[in-house]
């Protein structure tokens, strides 16, 4: 099984905009890309994880300022469904471009609703960039708050950073403390959808990216089609980021291979036993 | 002798409608008959018990030309019910709706009247769809008309067709000013190739009438005098958006609306006994088939002051700016006049709206059961909807479309012209028909006419 799907290439990248990684989860890859995009008038707006009404929850967002995407810069490990905007994008706020960020799985409902525009009349062929972020799995909100406080025993106001890395649950605070947890605490809070899902890496996506495989404060990019390829490169000429060869860094690509391989092996034993679950008849396969 | 002839389906119009003609013995129509053949749909029952809310939703899924009015109309109709005001900002993004739809339907007839008529200077009849120029400019000035207008259509009523946006009450959302700059700037482009795109058609159109004579299937006919004159009046309640019954002085009154049975209206039974094979498309149809327009009409016969009325671009024209031209080409020629405004307004709309401002009333009453109207100046002409609301349950909806009330005028002045040319004068209407057809009729007398025709 080919476990990171198809790309062109695929480097360690980060960011040369100081006011990006300031707040960025890693290298700062898809806030420096859409700010790029933006102002080079490669999409006229972005979907992105914006402010919800509670602390740390994110509400999706259609960003048509380099103000709203810096705001949104940052992994907050809760759900955001940035589809649910995609309609309201080009209608309400009138893009002719839409650039949008999303797991592998809103990808995968990205491109369905590009070959199946169901309900979507003139709103797929608008779409003009979409990144994809690594994701092993995600929680609700509610989960998210439970792991924070009551595991991490950490408030959400003073919460500044949460990560994922090195198998455990990280969070960071505005004082500088630092909670951690092991992952495998976390695991019966994750959104039970995710454990029949076949993608780590937003296989679907113009360009994903993720921390995983690149030293820290870098991301591992690929590049995965030729709209993703143009984009990138101009990008990379223009200075946008900084660029080192995939092999040249530790732990690169095996990494990356290693978690996919994992995630997608335990989910698809999750899938088989899904088929037997029940009485007398298993729970749908959703990639059947 | 009188001849009967028949041409069924009429073509180059939305739905489906025949004409049923007694010609003389010249080919001079002495009296038409246009009617509906659209099956009845019972749009208005399937909205009786529904919320207030879905009703216009439904009433929307008429037709896929003008959805937009129908939205409008149902809206405004439940509102009138319910008597909620809704806020300045939601009634200029239906205005710029309004606007919207009217310029993609006009430029839509645009393609369908081309074909009845001839580049100036030649006898070569115009095929919108050649790659060959100067046809070739048009059809792609015209198709960018309708995009404008569908573009802003999507983005004002979240949907070009059948738009979810419009609400009771006001509107879902307001735009957003990119979304309003958009418009602006799509309304700024449309204003020159509309105003183009009005001379040119003007300058067609009278060119076709003072040819003389026209080629129809093989035949040379000529083109009388009067063409398509009809002596009923005109309805119009506003030069572009609608009128309400909560209006300060409404424009439209429903006790002056009756209505006639098509049973009561139209000719009775007879045989076809005048063919042509070579009428395009596929000829007319066969001598010795019966043809019972009374009991195949499938409208109701609305009249307002007991007459027959127009509505439509020349009746808006005529109430509210003084038009004269009579004839079918007047009411082509009042339709593309009717361009440049639409786009004027969305601007001056644009200009007005505030896009921070409130699109929803703080209150919507429930509504005690009283009769509300919406008349909507749509595209065809005026769409009336009347409604009772009560505790937010629709417990009536009625639908006086603007095709409805051009059947039996449009019938009349068929009077005088060869029927070879009868279409022409239908498709000056720019009927609708499907709209039209759902006239299920609501006293008791006149369920039995509708028992009738279903039997």
């Amino acid at each position: 099984m080919d476990y990171l799907g198809k790309y062109k290439s695929a480097v360690a990248a980060r960011s040369t905009c100081s006011e990006v990684l300031a707040g960025s989860q890693d290298g700062g890859i898809v806030t420096s890309m859409f700010i790029y995009a933006l102002e080079e008038g490669i999409i006229d707006g972005a979907i992105v994880a914006g402010q919800g009404e509670k602390p740390w929850q994110p509400k999706p967002i259609v960003a048509t300022s380099v103000e709203e995407l810096l705001s949104s810069r940052g992994t907050r490990y809760n759900v955001c469904p940035n589809m649910s905007v995609l309609k309201e994008s080009v209608r309400k706020y009138g893009l002719d471009k839409v650039g949008i960020v999303g797991t592998p799985c809103q990808i995968q409902a990205l491109r369905k609703a590009q070959l199946y525009p169901v309900g979507l009349r003139d709103v797929c062929d608008k779409i003009a960039l979409a990144m994809g972020i690594f994701c092993m799995e995600n929680f609700s909100y509610q989960s998210m708050t439970q792991i924070v406080q009551d595991h991490c025993n950490v408030d959400l106001h003073s919460l500044k950073k949460t990560d994922i890395g090195k198998g455990k649950y990280w969070a960071y605070t505005n004082r500088g403390a630092v909670s951690q947890i092991p992952l495998k605490l976390t695991h019966k809070y994750e959104q039970p959808g995710c454990h029949v899902c076949l993608d780590y890496v937003a296989n679907l996506a113009d360009i994903s990216t993720g921390s995983v495989g690149s030293p820290d404060g870098w991301s591992t990019v690929f590049i995965r089609n030729n709209n993703g390829e143009n984009i990138w490169n101009k990008a990379v000429a223009a200075g946008i980021f900084e660029t080192k060869p995939i092999e040249s860094v530790k732990p690169g690509l095996e990494l990356v291979t290693k978690l996919a391989t994992e995630k997608i092996t335990k989910n698809q034993k999750e899938l088989e036993h899904r088929a037997t679950f029940g009485v007398g008849k298993g729970l749908r396969n959703p990639y059947i | 002798m009188s001849k009967v002839v028949e041409v069924s389906p009429t073509t180059r119009h939305e739905g489906h409608s025949k004409l049923v003609l007694k010609v003389n013995d010249a080919g001079i129509i002495e009296r038409g008959d246009w009617l509906s053949i659209t099956p009845v749909r019972g749009i208005e029952k399937l909205c009786v018990g529904k919320s207030m809310h879905q009703a216009p939703k439904i009433s929307s899924r008429v037709c896929g030309i003008c959805p937009i009015a129908h939205t409008l109309a149902g809206v405004g109709a439940m509102e009138a019910s319910i008597g909620c005001e809704i806020p300045q900002d939601a009634y200029l993004l239906r205005t710029i709706l309004q606007c919207a739809n009217r310029l993609h339907s006009h430029a839509l007839h645009n393609i369908l009247t081309l074909p009845d008529m001839y580049i100036p200077g030649t006898d070569t009849k115009i095929n919108p769809f050649t790659p060959e120029e100067p046809v070739r400019t048009v059809a792609k000035r015209i198709q960018r008309l309708r995009e404008i207008g569908q573009t802003v259509g999507e983005i004002v009523g979240g949907e070009a067709i059948h738009p979810g946006n419009p609400r009771v009450g006001g509107m879902y959302y307001n735009i957003s000013p990119q979304a309003k700059q958009k418009i602006f700037d799509l309304a700024k482009e449309g204003v020159s190739l509309s105003i183009a795109q009005m001379d040119f058609m003007i300058s067609v159109l009278k060119n076709w009438e003072n040819r003389g004579t026209v080629t129809v299937g093989k035949t040379e006919v000529e083109i009388p005098e009067k063409f398509g004159w009809h002596d009923q009046g005109y309805m119009a309640v506003d030069p572009v958006f609608d009128s309400s019954s909560l209006d300060f002085e409404p424009r439209w009154d429903p006790d002056r609306w009756t209505d006639v049975s098509p049973y009561n209206w139209y000719q009775g039974e007879m045989e076809v006994s005048l063919e042509d094979a070579d009428y395009p498309v596929g000829g007319t149809t066969k001598a010795g088939t019966k043809t019972w327009p009374q009991m195949q009409a499938c409208t109701s016969v609305p009249l307002y002051d007991g007459c027959p009325v127009e509505v439509g671009p020349r009746a808006r024209l005529v109430q509210f700016k003084n038009y004269d031209r009579k004839g079918a080409m007047g009411l082509q020629i009042a339709r593309q006049m009717e361009y440049p405004d639409c786009l004027y307004t969305m601007i001056e709309a644009c200009d007005a709206l505030d896009c921070n401002g409130s699109v929803l009333a703080d209150e919507i009453p429930q509504g005690d059961g009283s009769l509300g109207w919406n008349a909507n100046e749509a595209p065809r002409g005026c769409d009336v909807h009347l409604a009772r609301v009560k505790e937010g349950k629709v417990q009536e909806y009625t639908l006086l479309v603007p095709t409805t009330w051009n059947f039996p005028t449009c019938s009349r002045a068929l009077e005088g012209a060869p029927w070879q040319l009868a279409e022409v004068i239908m498709r000056a209407y720019d009927p609708c028909v499907s709209c039209a057809t759902h006239m299920l009729v609501v006293d008791e007398s006149k369920k039995i006419v509708t028992q009738k025709l279903v039997q």
